[in-house]
Order: structure tokens, then C-alpha cells, then sequence
């Protein structure tokens, strides 16, 4: 009755180049130390082996250095590791693959699938029948060997690959690297380990998507998982259990501002978000130039407080209102100025005009407060 | 405000009190002189109000060189209704006592007071400064400052800024400038004055450039690195193909068996080679016994013809020896005829000789004859010549001397006539002759003495008689008689001659003697005109030759009558000699023709016995057959050759050698190249598989994404620096746009009255003041439209008139915002012309209507039409 750990798409490597440089840095880190996790639930659980389905790295030509730490971050599960290379790592004819094998940084416990030809593991009682991609793209099915696959008796078979089932991802109808969706039944496969989804997705009993085990991308498709998959004897079902290993949620968040006591609103909800949360915050609707200061402040409290915190605030406008003017003291033409510039915000120019108002806010603001100590 | 009183005491030129009162509401005018005290009021007013009473910086206040002077000022006037009185005494009594409707205040309340009603400040100590005159600064204008404007306005600034920001309400902003500077300065951090991007917004530009040339670089390597990736594969799976098809072993097999096939060919060909040579040597063989054949028959045919050759030559040779005898007769003939010519022409060359030798010797005869007679007259001729210069040599007489001798001897003749006429005659007839005597002569009969010079009578016994000529002229002419007669003596001797009459006969004998030798000399040079030597030798020269001659003519044959004439002879050896040569080249061609006649039969006679010899010869019949036979033998071994080598041709053709060759080389160069492909893409492939590797130690799709996030830092750094440098540009534009509006806005209530009085000088006009309400430019109506004029671009005059009217404007300002004004004007418009000046009183009087005005002047015929009663200084003192 083995037991397995199913995980793909660790895409090693990859860099966020939409965020600061420090969250940058962390979210790279964040995918190594994930490995390391995994190593350390596939030791705990005493599974048989780990199935990693491809796109083990984000590229070919990533530095030596993360080649070493990767293999370096499956130290803690002693086990066999079976990875297949997926569209990202391909196995061409020169490869990240063939790299790591030159820089001798592959353990001896990692099995490369490179070709397909069955790996079989007999003690354990299992055969692996992998598809690696050998090209980045293909347009056939690399899983229909699987098919005329034999096997020794007793076996359990074991499927792994990466590329898109067909008919059951909607939006991936043309994706290249097609998988039929009753492999499983066609090559009498016990379980199916699949790749390139990022999230964590069934498309039936035996074939699973394990999707990447720590999140990449503000898509809330359930990612930040692996699966502990117990292969019973005979004919029933395997057991598949969801296991999560991420350690930063992504977040995204739209919110509408319209009267004051929805920015109170607006700073309770991000609040209630998880420290480590990678949250990307849009804003529409307008806000008055003393709500924006009071924004600012909630948002540099949250950026602290998360592991990344971007916004968008090209969609809510500034609201220069009468307070706002007599508070900021923007007596005689300056209060015209500010009122002109409320009145452009909504033009071509209107990102110009906000920006503006907000530097003239913020002077008029800080005038004030030396004002208030003198 | 209004001024009601003044009076001052103990202060400079008022050492006993002035006192002023009645003041007008409108304007008040003081004349006078310089130095009556104009200046000292005008300071006394002053001080009243801007110097502190217990400033001890005041001692210009006191009359000269009375320190111990007390200078008081007393001042009524009335504000707002109300009556001020102020009483301020410095230095040595320092007081200070002001009274406001019935109120008093006194001490540094009263000067303060004093300063915030005016709108100035005190000194904290000292004496009073212009920055601190504030308001009166403006107003109060000293003598010579007319036309300053800006000062003063700067110091009255705040009080008019108020004046008018009192009007306006609250309309200004009260952080604007502040604000505008600030963003001013922000926006220089990232914008140049121009616009141009600097500072932390031009560097987010370039490095944005940066990281996207360095990103596109990198990307470019990734994208390199697939393309060799994949060239990587198929290389791979090109070498798999090639190692199992091994094309190259295939090719190199069926090189050699294309060798080995056109090996068999080359064979062939070589037989070929052999045979045809074989051939050749043959058909030569064929040609060599064709020709011995045919020389064989030729033979023959040559004997006869040599034969009928030897004949003709025989003949030929016969005939010419039978022509040998005549020719030598016919030379033997002409031989003979020339001598007989020679001799013939010998003896008429004799002949004609002789005749020239007798023609010469005749002619020579004549000459001889000749000559001798001019010889002996030449010589008679000779002698007389000598004769006769020898008679012309001892004649010797100088015709000149005669011709002067005949002169002397005239003038002589002459003088002794005269001599005779003048000269004293002694006429005496004496009886005695003994005793009487003159100058010693004798004197005795009758006679005569013509005396000449003084003589002496001597008469014996009676004593001695002295006559003495008279008269100038006889010692004269006696003179000159006795110089000619001294002449005529020299001359005569001279001339070896007793007389003139001498002298002249030998003169007459020497011309005939010169004449007879001119003549002889002549007919002498005629005979001789080398001489008589030469003459002479001449004719023995002849008499030699003529002997000669003689001689010589008897040696030669005399003439007869057959002899011939030596042209004739002459003619006759030619023709002989011409008949001698042409006998003689007969002969001599007679002689080589028979010579080669000789010749050519003996070649004849040879080459017929050769040939003859040659076809007697016994073995020759044998040779012709065996030539024949052997013909018969080539000629079949020809056909043999021929057949075999048409038939090898076809063979060697049908193998296509060449076609062998290009197979050999083709299939070896396919192996070449497949080997050298097979070498190529081994090169490629290791080349490759290293670079590739190299590539990929670098990580470059780690490091482009890691550029990347650079970049994309890179680009929104950017696009903030840049929102907020437009955010900043428009700010600043904005702010300063209005601010000029509110500006304009504000000046409004300045403008009108500054429009109001400048209307009175130039309709149409505008005077425009900056922000700080200083007028700025003047704008006039003029011929060419609108002229512009900047205040300080203006004349002295113009600038002064423009001044005043611009404090009288503010001057309304001030009233409008319930401020006290008081116009004090120390010697204005000094400067204008009279239309202006004119204007300007207009310009005042009006000003009067709502302003107290004191005015004073030196010039009180100026203001006459000011429309007041001047105040005369003198009289104020007095």
C-alpha cells in the first residue's frame, strides 16, 4: 500500500518583479524554504516517494547557485524523489537538468524522469510511468505511451506528467502540452500525478492536480498545497488528503470609498488579513483630502504589517471639500487653485491634477502643524 | 489730518520762536529764499513726529553753537474731529506732552502714540532712520528727493499693502508666497527653469535607459541561448543519423570500384597508344618504299635528257672558238690606228706652242723699245728736277715778309709826306759856311732842315741856337717813322735784300722756278709712277725673257702646210681610242664566254657518265623487286593495325573513362564532405555544448528576471518622479497665475487713482506699479500708437512729476482705508517745463480737495496761480 506526497510547479527561481526589492527577495526565498517543508512532511508522513510533476524550475538558466540550494532544500526526505521536467524545464538537449547533473548537485534519492521509460520501484511496490516534456511546447499527447506501458505484476502504476487535461481546464482548451482525460482508465493507471496548474484541482478519482505548494500569483484557484495520496490495494479509490504548505496568501482586494466610514471600514478589513498576506489593494469611489491623509497613514501601517502591500489608487478621486479648504487654511487664491485642480482630476490630465492636490494638501498640512508647535 | 499750528523755538534758524498758524485744509504754500528757514520748518515737523524726545542724536535740531539750546516744536492739528496738541522739547529739556481731545499722554506713550497714528516707527535709540518713516516717508517729500520713489514705497509697503488688503478683505491667501516658493523649490529638484528634466527625475530617466538596454541585451542572450539549445538537439539527432548511416564508408566503396574499372580502361588504352604508333611507323615504311620506286624509274628518264644537255653544250663551245680569229685581228687594227692618232696629237700640240711662244716674244719686243725712251726722258727729266730745287733751296724768300716789306715801304712814303708837312723848316741861307753848324753838322749855302726834334743851332761866335718843333704830331710821326724804318731795316736783311724792288724780283723768280718743278714732278710720275729703279729693272726683266724665249723656239719643229690643228688631232685620238676599247672588251668577252661554255659541257659530260655508270650497275634490277615485295607486305600489315584499332576504340568509348573518373572523384568527395560534416558538427556540437554551459553557470534567465525587477523598480520610480514633477510644474503655474490675478485685482483701487491724476498730464495714459506697488512702466498714446516707457527709463522731470503723482494716489489709498494724510512737498517740480508744471498744479490743486498739502518753494512766481496766499518765510520770522 504505498503512500506518496504529489507536488508540482516549485518553479525554482522565480523572481517578483512587480514587487519591492526586499518582498522580492523573500517571496524568491519563500519558495525554497517550501521544499524544505515538504522534505520535512515527507519524513514525517514516511511516504514512499515524493512525485514532483514537473516545472521544478521556473527556467533553464537559473544560477548555479539555486540549482545547489534546491537539491540541497530536499536534504530532509532521505526517500526517492521522482521529478518529471515540465514546459518551464524541459528536458533539451541542454538543460537545467543537465547542468545540475554536470554540478553533481543531484542526491542520489532524486530520480530524474527524463525519458519515457518506467521507473520501477519494486520494493516499495510501484512503478512510475513519467512524460517529461522534451520540448518547451508540444502538441501531442506525451501520456499515450502510457497505454502500451507494461509493467511487473503487482505493481502499482503510477502516472506523472505535466500539461493540460484536456476538456476540463476551460481556459486552457488550446494549451499546448495535452493530456486525455481518461488516461487513467485507458493505461489502467492506479493514480495520475499531474502538473502546470497552479492551483489544487481533482479531475477525478485518480487524477489529481496537486498545484505549486506555495503561491505565485494573485489567482485564488486554491493553491499552497501539496497532497498525501495512499494507494489501497485493489480496486478502491486512492485516498487523497490536501496538505497545506504555503506561507504567503495572496490577497486581492477591490474597495469602494464613498463616505468617511467606509475608510473605517477599509482599515478593519485589513486588519483582519494575515500578516504574512501578499495583498495587492484597489480603490475607487473618492475621498476627501484629510481622508487621503488618514488613508496614507492606514496604508503605511499595513505595509508594515504585511509581507507585501501594493495599491492602486488611480480610480479614487480627491474631494477638496469646504472643510477640507478652511482645515488646510487654503484661504484667498490658493483655495482656488485647489478647487481648479479638484475640478481637473477627472480629465486627461486628471492623474496630474490629483497628484497636485495632493502635494499642495500635504504642504498646506505640514505648514500647519509647524504653525500648530510655533 | 489737519495741521493747524506749528510754532518752533531754540531750533537752528528759530532761535526765538516761529509760530505758524491758520493752516488751510488744502494747500498751503511758503516762500522764500534759500536759507530763510524753509527747510529748518519742514525739520521741525519732523522731528516732532519721527525723533524719540529722549533721543540725544538730535543735535542738528539746535541753533549753531548754542549747545546749550533747547529746541521745542508745538504742533496743533485735528484727526478724526478730534484736536491734538503736542508740545516735544529735546536735548536739554527732553519732553514730550500730547494732548488728544482733552486727554494728555506724555513721555514715550505720547511719542508712540504719535508713530502708530502716522504710520511709522521709532527708533529704539538713536536718531530716526528713512526705513522707519514709514507712511510720512512717502508723503513728506524732502528738497532734491522728488523723484525717488521706490525707497520710500518699500518702506511705506506695509502700510499700503494693508491700505489695500483692507479693501479687498480676505480674498489673499496668507500662506500664497510661502506656498509658491515652496513648490518652486521642489519642482527645481526634479525640473530645470526651462523645463528640462535634472536631479533625481533625470537620473530615474537614465537609469531606466540603462536597465532596459541592459535588459534587452540580456534578453537577447536568453534568447541566443534557446536558439543554440535547440541547435544543441538537432545537431544531436543529425550526428545519431549520421553514425548509423556511416554514408561516407558507402562512398569510399564505390570509389574504388569505380577505380578499379577505369584502371581496366586505362589498360585498353595504352594497347591503343601502342598500336597507334605501330600504325604510324608502318605508313611511314609504305611512303619510304613508295619513294625508292618511283626513284627508280626517274632514273632513266634523266639519262636521255643529260645526253641531249652534253650535246648542246659541245656546240656552243665549237661555235664561239670559230669567232676567236676575227675579233683578235679587229684589235690588232685599232691598236695600230690609235698610235698613228697619239703622234698626230703630239705634233700639233708643238705646234701650237711655238705660234704662242713668237706672239710673245713680239709683244715683248714693242715693250722693250718703249720703255727705254720713257727710261732716258724719265732720267733727263730726273736731273732738272734736282737742278731746280736746289735753285728754289738758295732762293730762300719769304713772300710774307715781301708783302710786309711793300707795307712798311707805303707807310714809310707816307709818314715822310706828313712828316715833311709838319716838320719845322730851318730854311738858311748862310754865306759862311764854317761857322754855323746844327747839332754838330755843318751848316753852309742855302738850304733847308726840316727839324723834327730839337736841334741845336750852333753859331760860332754868336752862340748856340736852340729850335725846338712845335707841336704834338712831329715827335710823333717821327716816332713811328723811326719804328717802320727800324721794321724795314729788320726786314730787309731778312729777306738778304737791299730793296723792295729786289726782294720782290726774287720773289717773281721763285714762283717761275716753282712752277717749272710741279711740272717736271708730273710728266716724271707719269713716265715712272714706281720709279726709275723700277723702270729699269723692268726692262732687264724683259730683255731676259725675250732672250729666253729666242731659245726655246728653236727647239720645236716649225709648221707646214699638212699639219694638222691640235683640235683635229685631238678629235682623231679619241675616236681611236674608242675603237681600241671596244676591240679589246670583244675579246675579252669572247675569252669568258668560251671559258663557261668550257665549264658547262664538262658538268654535262659528268653528270651523264654518273648517271650512265649508275644504270649499267649489275644489282640494281634486284633492289626494285625486293622494293616491290616489301610494298606488298606494309600495306597488308596497315589493314591488320587499322582493324583493331577502330575495334578497341569502340570499347574504350563504351566504357566512358571519363565518366569512370568524375564517379571516382564524386563518391570520393562525397566521403570528404560527409567525413567533414560528420568533423564540422562534432566542432559545432562541443563547441556548443561549451557555451551553453558557460551560458548557463550564469543563470541569465534568473538574472534578466532579476533585471527585470530592476527595471520595472526603475520605471515606477520614474513615472512618480515624473507625475509629481508635471503635478509640481502645474502647481507652480497655477499658483502663480492666480497670484498675479489677485494681484492685478488688488492694485485695482490704486490703478483708478493713479489713472485720476495721471489724466490731468496725459489722457489716455496708464502708469503701471509691480507687485510691490512701485510705478513700473508708463504707457502713453502717442503718434505711432502705444509707447511703453519704464519709470526709470524716464526723464528727470518725467520720473519726479510721475513720483508725485503716485504718492498723491497712495495718498487716496491711504484716506480710502481711514488712514491721516499729510502731503508736505520741499521745492517740487523744480524740474518741469512749463506746460507740465501746469498740469501738475491742476494735479495738486485737485489733490488739495481731499489732502492737506505744505509746500514750499524758492520760486514763488511758479505757483501764483495755486489759488493761496503765499506765506513769506521772512515775514513768519519777523
Amino acid at each position: 500500500m504505498p503512500r506518496f506526497l504529489h507536488t508540482a510547479d516549485w518553479q525554482i527561481g522565480r523572481q517578483y518583479s512587480n514587487f519591492a526589492p526586499e518582498d522580492a527577495l523573500a517571496l524568491a526565498e519563500a519558495r525554497i524554504s517550501v521544499i524544505e517543508r515538504i522534505a520535512d512532511l515527507a519524513a514525517s508522513e514516511r511516504v514512499d516517494a515524493v512525485l514532483v510533476a514537473g516545472d521544478v524550475f521556473d527556467a533553464q538558466t537559473v544560477s548555479d547557485r539555486t540549482v545547489r540550494r534546491l537539491f540541497n532544500a530536499m536534504a530532509g526526505y532521505t526517500g526517492p524523489w521522482v521529478l518529471v521536467s515540465g514546459n518551464h524545464d524541459a528536458a533539451l538537449a541542454e538543460s537545467v537538468w543537465t547542468r545540475a547533473r554536470r554540478l553533481g548537485a543531484i542526491p542520489d534519492n532524486a530520480h530524474l524522469a527524463l525519458t519515457a521509460e518506467v521507473l520501477e520501484f519494486a520494493e516499495a511496490g510501484f512503478a512510475v510511468l513519467p512524460a517529461p516534456l522534451t520540448q518547451r511546447h508540444t502538441q501531442t499527447d506525451l501520456t499515450r505511451w502510457f497505454d502500451q506501458a507494461e509493467t511487473s505484476n503487482g505493481l502499482v502504476r503510477i502516472g506523472l506528467a505535466h500539461g493540460s487535461v484536456q476538456g476540463v481546464l476551460a481556459e486552457d482548451v488550446d494549451s499546448p502540452n495535452p493530456i486525455a482525460a481518461d488516461r487513467v482508465a485507458t493505461a489502467q493507471l492506479d493514480y495520475l500525478a499531474l502538473g502546470d496548474w497552479h492551483g489544487t484541482k481533482r479531475i477525478n478519482a485518480r487524477t489529481w492536480y496537486s498545484g505549486t505548494p506555495e503561491q505565485d500569483r494573485f489567482k485564488g484557484n486554491d493553491p499552497g498545497n501539496v497532497l498525501l495520496v495512499d494507494i489501497p490495494k485493489g480496486v478502491a479509490e486512492p485516498h487523497v488528503e490536501i496538505r497545506s504548505t504555503g506561507q504567503h496568501p495572496w490577497i486581492q482586494m477591490t474597495e469602494r470609498l464613498a463616505v468617511l466610514s467606509d475608510l473605517d471600514q477599509l482599515i478593519v478589513k485589513l486588519e483582519r488579513q494575515p500578516e504574512r498576506a501578499v495583498v495587492a489593494l484597489r480603490l475607487e469611489g473618492e475621498i476627501s483630502l484629510l481622508g487621503k491623509q488618514q488613508l496614507e497613514g492606514a496604508l503605511s501601517a499595513a505595509e508594515a504589517r504585511f509581507r507585501s502591500l501594493r495599491y492602486d489608487l488611480s480610480d479614487l478621486s480627491l474631494l477638496a471639500t469646504e472643510d477640507d479648504i478652511a482645515a488646510l487654511h487654503a484661504d484667498g487664491y490658493v483655495g482656488k487653485v485647489i478647487s481648479e485642480l479638484r475640478d481637473e482630476q477627472d480629465g486627461d490630465d486628471g492623474e496630474v491634477a490629483r497628484e497636485a492636490m495632493a502635494i499642495l494638501a500635504s504642504m498646506l498640512l505640514e505648514k500647519q502643524a509647524l504653525g500648530g508647535d510655533a | 489730518m489737519r495741521l493747524l499750528r506749528l510754532k518752533a523755538e531754540q531750533l537752528r534758524q528759530f532761535r526765538d520762536p516761529v509760530e505758524i498758524g491758520h493752516l488751510e485744509p488744502g494747500i498751503n504754500l511758503f516762500t522764500g529764499p534759500n536759507e530763510s528757514g524753509k527747510s529748518t520748518l519742514v525739520r521741525a515737523i519732523r522731528a516732532a513726529f519721527f525723533e524719540r524726545h529722549k533721543s540725544s542724536s538730535v543735535d542738528d535740531l539746535q541753533p549753531w553753537g548754542d549747545s546749550a539750546a533747547a529746541p521745542i516744536v508745538e504742533l496743533d492739528f485735528e484727526w478724526q474731529g478730534k484736536p491734538w496738541k503736542l508740545v516735544k522739547s529735546f536735548l536739554k529739556k527732553k519732553r514730550c506732552d500730547l494732548s488728544v481731545d482733552g486727554e494728555a499722554y506724555s513721555g514715550d506713550e505720547a511719542d508712540d502714540m504719535l508713530a502708530d497714528l502716522l504710520g511709522f516707527e521709532l527708533p529704539k535709540r538713536g536718531a530716526s532712520r528713512p526705513e522707519q518713516w514709514g507712511i510720512p516717508g512717502l508723503l513728506w517729500i524732502e528738497q532734491g528727493a522728488g523723484q525717488e520713489i521706490q525707497v520710500p514705497v518699500e518702506y511705506a509697503g506695509q502700510h499700503l499693502k494693508a491700505a489695500l488688503g483692507g479693501n479687498l478683505g480676505e480674498v489673499t491667501s496668507s500662506t500664497g508666497d510661502e506656498l509658491i516658493s515652496q513648490v518652486a523649490a521642489e519642482r527645481t529638484k526634479l525640473l530645470t527653469a526651462t523645463g528640462k528634466t535634472t536631479g533625481d527625475y533625470a537620473k530615474a530617466i537614465t537609469e531606466v535607459d540603462r536597465l532596459q538596454e541592459q535588459f534587452e541585451t540580456l534578453q537577447d542572450r536568453v534568447r541566443q541561448y534557446r536558439e543554440q539549445v535547440d541547435r544543441l538537439g538537432q545537431l544531436r539527432e543529425e550526428q545519431d543519423r549520421a553514425e548509423t548511416d556511416r554514408l561516407w564508408e558507402t562512398y569510399r566503396q564505390q570509389a574504388k570500384e569505380a577505380e578499379v574499372r577505369l584502371a581496366e580502361v586505362m589498360a585498353w588504352q595504352k594497347d591503343q597508344d601502342r598500336d597507334q604508333q605501330a600504325l604510324g611507323e608502318c605508313r611511314t615504311s609504305i611512303q619510304t618504299t613508295l619513294d625508292l620506286l618511283n626513284g627508280f624509274q626517274n632514273q632513266q628518264t634523266d639519262l636521255s635528257r643529260r645526253q641531249e644537255e652534253k650535246g648542246k653544250a659541245e656546240q656552243e663551245q665549237a661555235d664561239l672558238e670559230d669567232r676567236k680569229p676575227a675579233h683578235e685581228k679587229a684589235l690588232a687594227e685599232a691598236g695600230l690606228a690609235h698610235e698613228a692618232a697619239r703622234k698626230a696629237l703630239k705634233l700639233a700640240q708643238q705646234h701650237q706652242q711655238r705660234e704662242e711662244w713668237a706672239r710673245e716674244l713680239e709683244g715683248i719686243e714693242a715693250d722693250l723699245e718703249r720703255d727705254t725712251v720713257k727710261l732716258t726722258r724719265a732720267r733727263k727729266l730726273h736731273s732738272a728736277l734736282l737742278e731746280n730745287r736746289q735753285k728754289q733751296q738758295s732762293l730762300g724768300i719769304d713772300p710774307e715778309a715781301v708783302e710786309r716789306l711793300k707795307d712798311v715801304t707805303s707807310e714809310l712814303d707816307r709818314l715822310a709826306i706828313q712828316q715833311d708837312a709838319v716838320a719845322t723848316r730851318l730854311q738858311f741861307d748862310l754865306t759862311d759856311d764854317q761857322s754855323v753848324t746844327l747839332d754838330g753838322e755843318k751848316l753852309a749855302g742855302r738850304s733847308e732842315r726840316l727839324l723834327i726834334e730839337p736841334g741845336e743851332v750852333a753859331i760860332k761866335g754868336v752862340g748856340t741856337l736852340r729850335v725846338l718843333p712845335g707841336g704834338e704830331d712831329v715827335a710823333e710821326i717821327a716816332r713811328a717813322r723811326q719804328n717802320l724804318t727800324d721794321e724795314q731795316e729788320s726786314l730787309l736783311s731778312r729777306l738778304r735784300v737791299t730793296s723792295l724792288a729786289e726782294a720782290e724780283g726774287r720773289l717773281k723768280r721763285l714762283q717761275d722756278l716753282r712752277q717749272d718743278i710741279q711740272r717736271d714732278d708730273s710728266v716724271l710720275k707719269e713716265l715712272a709712277p714706281e720709279g726709275l729703279e723700277a723702270l729699269s729693272d723692268r726692262l732687264r726683266l724683259r730683255q731676259v725673257r725675250k732672250d729666253e724665249l729666242a731659245a726655246q723656239m728653236q727647239a720645236l719643229p716649225e709648221q707646214d702646210d699638212n699639219s694638222l690643228s691640235l683640235s683635229r688631232a685631238e678629235a682623231q685620238l679619241e675616236s681611236a681610242q674608242h675603237g681600241l676599247e671596244a676591240a679589246e672588251a670583244a675579246k675579252q668577252k669572247l675569252t669568258g664566254d668560251l671559258s663557261l661554255a668550257e665549264q658547262a659541257l664538262n658538268r654535262a659530260k659528268q653528270e651523264w657518265e654518273r648517271l650512265n655508270n649508275e644504270l649499267q650497275a649489275p644489282d640494281r634490277k634486284q633492289r626494285e623487286k625486293q622494293a616491290e615485295d616489301q610494298l606488298i607486305e606494309l600495306r597488308a600489315k596497315e589493314r591488320s593495325l587499322n582493324k583493331r584499332l577502330s575495334e578497341r576504340e569502340k570499347q574504350i568509348e563504351q566504357a566512358k573513362p571519363d565518366v569512370l573518373e568524375q564517379d571516382v572523384e564524386r563518391f570520393n568527395r562525397s566521403a570528404d564532405a560527409a567525413e567533414q560534416q560528420e568533423d564540422k558538427r562534432n566542432r559545432e556540437l562541443i563547441q556548443i555544448q561549451t557555451r551553453l554551459e558557460a551560458a548557463g553557470a550564469e543563470g541569465l534567465e534568473e538574472q534578466v528576471a532579476e533585471l527585470g525587477s530592476e527595471l520595472e523598480q526603475a520605471i515606477r520610480r520614474k513615472r512618480e518622479l515624473e507625475r509629481r514633477a508635471k503635478a509640481l510644474d502645474l502647481l507652480h503655474t497655477r499658483l502663480t497665475e492666480h497670484r498675479l490675478e489677485l494681484t492685478r485685482q488688488l492694485q485695482a483701487p490704486l490703478q483708478r487713482h493713479l489713472s485720476h491724476y495721471l489724466q490731468l498730464l496725459f489722457p489716455e495714459a496708464s502708469l503701471k506699479v509691480d507687485e510691490n506697488l512701485i510705478p513700473e512702466i508708463l504707457v502713453r498714446q502717442g503718434h505711432g500708437g502705444e509707447e511703453r516707457g519704464k519709470f526709470e527709463e524716464l526723464s528727470f522731470g518725467a520720473r519726479e512729476q510721475m513720483a508725485l503723482i503716485s504718492r498723491l494716489a497712495y495718498a487716496d489709498l491711504l484716506l480710502e482705508a481711514d488712514r491721516p494724510t499729510l502731503i508736505i512737498l520741499d521745492d517740487a517740480l523744480v524740474h518741469s517745463d512749463a506746460e507740465r508744471l501746469k498740469a501738475m498744479k491742476r494735479v495738486l490743486y485737485d489733490a488739495a480737495q481731499r489732502h492737506q498739502i505744505l509746500l514750499f518753494t524758492c520760486h514763488p512766481d511758479n505757483w501764483r496761480d495755486l489759488g493761496v496766499i503765499a506765506r513769506d518765510m521772512e515775514g513768519l520770522k519777523g
